[in-house]
């Protein structure tokens, strides 16, 4: 079980790819693995950030908003500031992030509740910045298109950059002191704080690292499109987010996750939409697959190591 | 005391249970190792073992909570499968478990007719509650077990003790159904019962006899001496004795279950007290609502014992020299400081531990491995920095699973799976490890423990005393505190009414009783 909880995303991905190189042969040869992997850029960093809330025991609902806020902050600030402009971007939805953490550790609200509000705060904050029309980035734009270049195996830079995080946030998991408090702290709140952790710094910490990979998700968007939008690119991440991260093998009750299982997570969940459709299936027909396949690699793939007998 | 002893041949007479070479593993652990057994009619089979010893698993196969690997169970002469508790229930066993099990968020009733609301029943019409039937069946058990607990009061409302008495109804319920013997098992009914509700259980399990039979499974071979007819000794798995009650002592138990002879040496009580400085001084602490006016000290190597009863204070007070809960008035020092807006990460900072009585919610975190839970608070040398040093976590986990003897001796196990002994001495051994270990605060330690486990335990309370810690008190019996304090402070109502210095004083337990009351 532990061997399955470890491989079960990379297989699910592997069969589903190769469900679609048997039907459709011009997938692969045609750079279909690069359009995926741009695909799944945005959803793997917003995933990555999910799956550390989960993995605390939180959710936050507020993570695909503040991509999408970055996101229009970049293409605001990158003409006049030029490179740090995407620096200052990710270290505000950050801060934002970690005022997420600090009021559900500290005012102890429920992070399914506080999150919704912040969703909505921040979607508002997006529709005033952008005056509700779509912004463009009026210089400075070719800074960011190295991430869009090839780098390596026919995959753009901007997906590598999410496997490093990815391989980082592993690490941190599993070899340092913080990451272990992370996993006590989603496992069972109570006995962490009873072994003298620190619990809730742990939580805004996790919030943080959220909107951090958020930040990271709104350059990417920017990098991708050139522009944002409240209904752009980038507006509609929440639940792929949540999807990838739980494909990727992450347990909603929290503990445990593996972020670069979230990796394949992502892949998985940006293949079926590009998947079905070269596949064939009709457009009204393609949520439904969509539903499906999801609902089966979740069931692939959950990790169900804390649950009881049946 | 003799109704049956199990010879009889007759067909109608089959056993009530009967288990055949019934093994069960999980992953290279052999929890079960074949296992042959039979429970008669009114008889009580007294069934003890220290933590580990299988018996837990034992009783969840025959709730149906676990199939076993192999061997054959036969309930009244014909053979079963339990694929699920329910099954189990049908064949008429019913279950009281160690961890309660009711449903927090219902009533008392709901709660005693969900074993059989399941199996055709009177207590629904059309899927509706009949309230009326269900309320009075249920006051109508609670009665008969002497419980005065109104059956409409939601069960979060009860207390710890009423609980217990609501889960031994529910399972007595089966006993109404028409099976012609149930078998009730009591997985270690009585460790958190007061005197007087362990003696009202014993009556109801000798009426049982009448109509059943029942397993008793107990941690005081006193108790399963008075009232089991027969008694089944496991150790690692197997069944290693089997003794009629008139045939064997307490002691030989003991032996039995142990596999070797010793109760450690009681306490040398040296002089303690004086010269040295106090590392933990409470001066006049007072939280509104929970205890006022307390003041304690602790020189090094001193244990003061805090006994009182349900709702005396002892709890809160020993919570808030932990951090874990706040105080309105007053100070505590540790270690000669004035502690300042006091939390539970600035306590295991100074020193303070805690071994919580919810060991399962409170004191560890069960995902985590043996050797993840050790190093929890006091990382100490298996860390670099940020980073873990976990080939040093692993060989510092060995050498406390070696010390204090936890099995199975394998630190890379989740805690959770651990037997409830075993898991007590790894979160002993989480705050022993530490370097300067200052203050040891213990809530009703031996909850829930075996001879064998809580002998452990107690030891590794005097190697601390001995290392230099203080330790704070809270004991399940006024023996152990006798055997282990230098001082006895009583409490009633959230005030201290008496302080015994036993290296002066040699009060009994009626001193203390008078006090507490």
């Amino acid at each position: 079980m532990d061997m399955w909880a470890s491989v079960g995303p990379v297989a699910v991905f592997i069969v589903l790819l190769a469900v679609v190189a048997v039907l459709r042969p011009a997938f692969l040869g045609g750079g279909g693995i690069g359009i995926l992997a741009i695909q799944a850029t945005p959803i793997l960093l917003v995933a990555m950030g999910q799956a550390i809330v989960l993995h605390v025991g939180s959710i936050d609902l507020s993570n695909a908003a503040m991509a999408v806020l970055a996101a229009i902050l970049l293409a605001k600030a990158l003409g006049p500031l030029g490179a740090p402009a995407p620096l200052v971007c990710i270290a505000v939805v950050t801060v934002i992030g970690a005022v997420n953490g600090w009021l559900i550790a500290f005012a102890q609200v429920p992070s399914f509740a506080l999150t919704l509000g912040t969703l909505g705060i921040l979607q508002a904050a997006s529709l005033v910045i952008s005056k509700a029309t779509t912004v463009y980035v009026t210089a400075n734009g070719d800074l960011l298109s190295p991430l869009f270049g090839t780098a390596l195996a026919s995959l753009p830079a901007a997906f590598w950059v999410g496997v490093i995080l990815a391989v980082l946030l592993w690490a941190m998991l599993r070899f340092t002191q913080l990451g272990q408090g992370m996993t006590a702290v989603g496992l069972n709140e109570t006995g962490a704080l009873f072994s003298g952790l620190r619990t809730r710094w742990l939580k805004v910490l996790a919030f943080a690292l959220s909107g951090l990979l958020a930040g990271v998700a709104g350059v990417m968007i920017i990098a991708q499109g050139g522009a944002a939008s409240t209904n752009g690119l980038g507006s509609d991440l929440l639940l792929p987010g949540i999807a990838a991260a739980i494909v990727g093998g992450t347990a909603i009750t929290g503990g445990a996750t593996n972020p670069v299982n979230v990796v394949f997570g992502a892949l998985t969940v940006a293949l079926v939409p590009i998947a079905a459709a070269a596949v064939g299936v009709t457009p009204q027909a393609q949520s439904l697959v969509y539903g499906l396949v999801i609902i089966i690699a979740v069931a692939l793939t959950m990790s169900r190591s804390s649950g009881v007998v049946k | 005391m003799t109704m049956t002893n199990g010879a009889s041949t007759s067909i109608l007479d089959a056993p009530t249970l009967k288990l055949s070479n019934v093994t069960k593993s999980f992953g290279p652990v052999v929890a079960v190792n074949d296992i042959s057994l039979e429970i008669p009619r009114n008889e009580v089979v007294g069934l003890i073992g220290e933590n580990g010893a299988g018996k837990s698993t034992l009783l969840k196969i025959l709730t149906g909570l676990h199939q076993p690997d192999s061997g054959v169970i036969e309930a009244n002469g014909n053979r079963v499968t339990f694929r699920r508790p329910q099954d189990a229930v049908a064949a008429g066993i019913g279950v009281v478990h160690q961890e309660q099990s009711l449903l927090t968020n219902l009533s008392v009733a709901e709660n005693i007719a969900m074993n059989v609301a399941s199996s055709k029943d009177r207590a629904t019409r059309f899927g509706i509650y009949r309230w009326g039937r269900l309320n009075r069946e249920a006051a109508e058990i609670l009665d008969r077990i002497g419980a005065k607990i109104d059956p409409r009061t939601i069960v979060s409302q009860l207390s710890f003790v009423d609980r217990q008495m609501v889960e031994i109804a529910r399972a007595l319920r089966v006993d109404e159904m028409v099976h012609a013997a149930p078998l009730v098992i009591l997985d270690e009914p009585t460790s958190v019962l007061e005197r007087n509700e362990t003696e009202i259980l014993e009556r109801e399990i000798r009426s049982l006899k009448d109509v059943g039979s029942v397993i008793f499974v107990s941690h005081r071979l006193d108790e399963v001496l008075r009232i089991c007819d027969r008694i089944v000794v496991m150790r690692h798995g197997e069944i290693v004795a089997e003794r009629r009650t008139d045939a064997v002592s307490e002691d030989e138990l003991f032996r039995l279950m142990i596999g070797h002879e010793s109760r450690a040496a009681k306490r040398p009580t040296g002089d303690r007290s004086g010269r040295q400085q106090p590392v933990l001084e409470v001066k006049g602490l007072r939280r509104d609502g929970a205890f006022k006016d307390v003041s304690l000290s602790a020189a090094p190597g001193h244990c003061v014992a805090i006994v009182g009863t349900l709702g005396s204070g002892r709890e809160p007070l020993c919570r808030a020299v932990f951090g874990a809960e706040p105080f309105d008035a007053g100070t505590i020092e540790v270690g000669g400081k004035p502690v300042r807006s006091w939390s539970v990460h600035k306590a295991v900072s100074s020193g303070v531990a805690y071994v919580p009585s919810e060991r399962r919610v409170e004191g560890m975190v069960g995902g985590l491995t043996g050797a993840e839970n050790l190093t929890l608070a006091h990382p100490g040398g298996t860390r670099r920095g940020p980073f873990l040093k976990r080939r040093a976590r692993a060989k510092l986990a060995e050498q406390w699973y070696e010390r204090l003897d936890v099995r199975p001796r394998d630190p890379r196990m989740r805690l959770g799976r651990l037997s409830g002994g075993n898991q007590q001495k790894v979160v002993m051994a989480k705050w022993l490890l530490a370097d300067d270990l200052k203050v040891l605060v213990l809530d009703h330690p031996l909850r829930g423990l075996d001879p064998g486990a809580a002998e452990t335990v107690n030891a590794q309370i005097r190697a601390a005393c001995e290392g230099g810690a203080a330790v704070l008190l809270l004991p399940d019996t006024l023996e152990e505190a006798l055997e282990m304090a230098d001082e006895i402070l009583v409490m009633r109502d959230g005030e201290v009414t008496a302080r015994f210095d036993l290296s002066i004083d040699s009060p009994t337990t009626l001193d203390l009783l008078e006090k507490m009351v």
